[in-house]
């Protein structure tokens, strides 16, 4: 689970140049009514140089914005699946009654001691890897002091000038529909903490920082920043550079707009001091060496795979986005299934009935074993196309084998050119009325006779045979 | 003031100690260094109320204390590498990712003055930030 905030800034001044554009969504409601004695282990990625676009590039614009180049940075906190909490062994039961799973610790109790979850720093250290971060060996926690609710002890632990991991990088493939292509977005770091609420960031030199709030879709993201840039653009050409004040900003769902929360003065003052009571953080090279070569395949490699195979980008990024629907991709390839057939298959029909059943790939009876199977089957000739659909969603909804459905339902392709043509004269016998019009000049009743034919076949005749022989009995006696 | 510089360095974290410092004591109370303390914004940041009278009666203690503290930046730290923490245990701090079920829950509760179950009714917290 996790829960993102987005930064947006832009200029002051009227230059051309991009500043970062924060915004941030609300955070899951759930998390907020959470009594303070929930506090979840989180990491917190925070964007470096964030991405530079165009104007034009996540979502079309209008024309007031084209001065101007928004830059947006991203901050998400994520849930880590740890069964305890970052500081103490309560159980991390999200979701239970509020105040059951707790303990001094957790609770804020005075003489109290926090201890570090080593699972904490095993997601940090991978998640660090995976993003291509610089690793620091030696990190520490520091006290953010607020107040709040629920935050019983007055203050959050969390890392501030040494996080875990800094300077990364993920390299993403943009899809078709925004023009494609490879980029690169840098991440600033990642850090440990716990998490008891919400975060507001210090803004940075001459930009007025907006924080929006509030939005709970990565599609209500999408429109608050396109608004809040118009917005604010809108302002600046108006020579109302004063009126983007560093504020926090709800997005309005209805009204598809943001509105002014309450205007912020000055920073926020967390009064950060290392925090006394946890030691430093020390990792040897052979901890984060052993937990990276653990890493499973990432996205960017798995694309990089499926390119390799031959796949079209449209394919790759389908295949590659769900990691168990590339599980069952390369399963089937793994039994010899044909790569861009399986891909088809995967893509098409098997997709379609997931999303009409909403299931999950996971979920369905079909093995990528049978996927293979089926698949061998049409290429080698033993049952046709239009055969194998109908056997797939058979195996999908109830499972089986390609081999015994073959063979209890007789379904082998009919080859023998003898007992097509023997279908195709009865079908030609049957039906003087459309051979004489076919005679005539009308053509297209080809598909006709073929229909008939399969009909009788019980849609087993081989298609290509099928239409070849029935080509040349139509056209032979004239 | 001599003997309490004196005493103060000997609680320098072990690091410190074992280089030769070079001891500058000031002469005067005022530390160059060290801001003085704006105490109601500090009452303010900590949600502790103060009269004017203890405000003014704490300004010039707090300072005293931060000026001990401020001598230390007279210490020569040019030859030594900047630690994150004043200790370098070493030792591993952390658990294993494994419940523990504290066994007095009950007793925690009880200690709620202000319990309205499930939750527990707090003041109302009026951020400024």
């Amino acid at each position: 689970m996790a829960s993102s905030s987005l930064f947006l800034r832009l200029p002051k001044s009227t230059l051309l140049f991009l500043s970062p554009l924060p915004l941030s969504t609300k955070h899951i409601t759930s998390f907020c009514t959470k009594p303070k004695t929930q506090t979840l282990s989180s990491l917190s990625t925070n964007p470096s140089s964030p991405l530079r676009t165009k104007t034009q590039s996540h979502a079309p614009l209008e024309n007031p914005t084209l001065d101007y180049e928004p830059v947006i940075g991203i901050e998400t906190h994520v849930q880590l699946s740890t069964k305890t909490k970052a500081f103490c062994g309560c159980p991390s039961s999200y979701g239970s009654q509020p105040n059951t799973s707790i303990c001094p610790i957790c609770m804020g109790l005075p003489g109290s001691l926090p201890v570090l979850n080593s699972k904490v720093i095993e997601f940090a250290v991978k998640l660090g890897l995976a993003l291509n971060c610089e690793i620091s060996l030696r990190s520490k926690f520091d006290r953010k002091q607020y107040f709040y609710p629920d935050l019983p002890k007055g203050y959050q632990i969390s890392q501030f000038d040494v996080p875990i991991a800094r300077n990364g990088f993920t390299d993403l493939d943009l899809p078709c529909e925004f023009g494609g292509g490879h980029r690169r977005f840098g991440i600033t770091r990642v850090h440990m903490e716990e998490d008891a609420g919400k975060l507001i960031h210090s803004s940075n030199g001459d930009f007025s920082q907006v924080e929006i709030k509030n939005m709970n879709s990565f599609s209500a993201m999408h429109r608050a920043i396109d608004f809040e840039i118009s917005r604010q653009v809108s302002l600046l050409k108006e020579g109302k550079s004063d009126e983007v004040i560093q504020e926090t900003r709800l997005w309005e769902e209805g009204a598809q707009r943001t509105v002014t929360m309450r205007k912020k003065e000055g920073l926020a003052d967390y009064r950060y001091f290392p925090e006394p009571d946890l030691p430093e953080v020390i990792l040897t090279e052979e901890y984060v060496n052993s937990l990276g070569s653990g890493l499973p395949e990432l996205p960017e490699m798995k694309r990089r795979r499926y390119e390799k195979m031959g796949l079209s980008m449209q394919d790759v990024l389908f295949l590659a986005d769900d990691f168990n629907v590339a599980d069952f991709f390369d399963a089937a390839v793994g039994h010899g299934a044909d790569v861009k057939l399986a891909a088809n298959w995967v893509m098409s029909d098997i997709a379609a009935y997931l999303k009409n059943e909403k299931l999950s790939i996971t979920e369905i009876k079909l093995t990528p074993m049978e996927l293979a199977e089926l698949i061998a089957s049409i290429k080698n000739g033993t049952i046709n196309g239009k055969i194998g659909k109908e056997i797939l969603f058979e195996l999908i909804a109830n499972g089986g084998t390609v081999g015994a459905m073959i063979e209890e339902k007789d379904l082998v392709q009919i080859m023998d050119p003898n007992v097509i043509e023997a279908m195709i004269d009865k079908a030609l016998a049957e039906n003087p009325k459309q051979l004489e019009q076919y005679r005539g000049g009308k053509t297209k009743l080809q598909g006709f006779f073929a229909g008939q034919v399969m009909k009788v076949s019980k849609g087993k005749a081989n298609p290509v045979l099928l239409n070849k022989l029935l080509l040349e009995k139509l056209n032979a006696k004239s | 003031m001599a003997s309490s510089s004196f005493f103060s360095f000997s609680r320098i974290p072990a690091y410190l100690s074992r280089t030769t410092l070079k001891r500058r004591f000031l002469s005067s109370r005022c530390s160059p260094f060290v801001r003085p303390p704006d105490v109601a914004q500090l009452a303010e940041s900590a949600r502790i109320s103060l009269t004017a009278n203890e405000i003014e009666e704490f300004g010039p203690k707090i300072k005293q204390v931060i000026d001990w503290f401020g001598q230390l930046q007279a210490v020569n730290l040019e030859s030594i590498e900047p630690a994150l923490r004043a200790d370098t245990g070493g030792s591993d701090n952390t658990r294993a990712d494994e419940p523990e079920i504290f066994g007095n829950r009950e007793a925690m509760i009880a200690a709620v003055s202000s319990y309205s179950e499930p939750f527990i009714k707090v003041p109302k917290v009026l951020n400024k930030e």
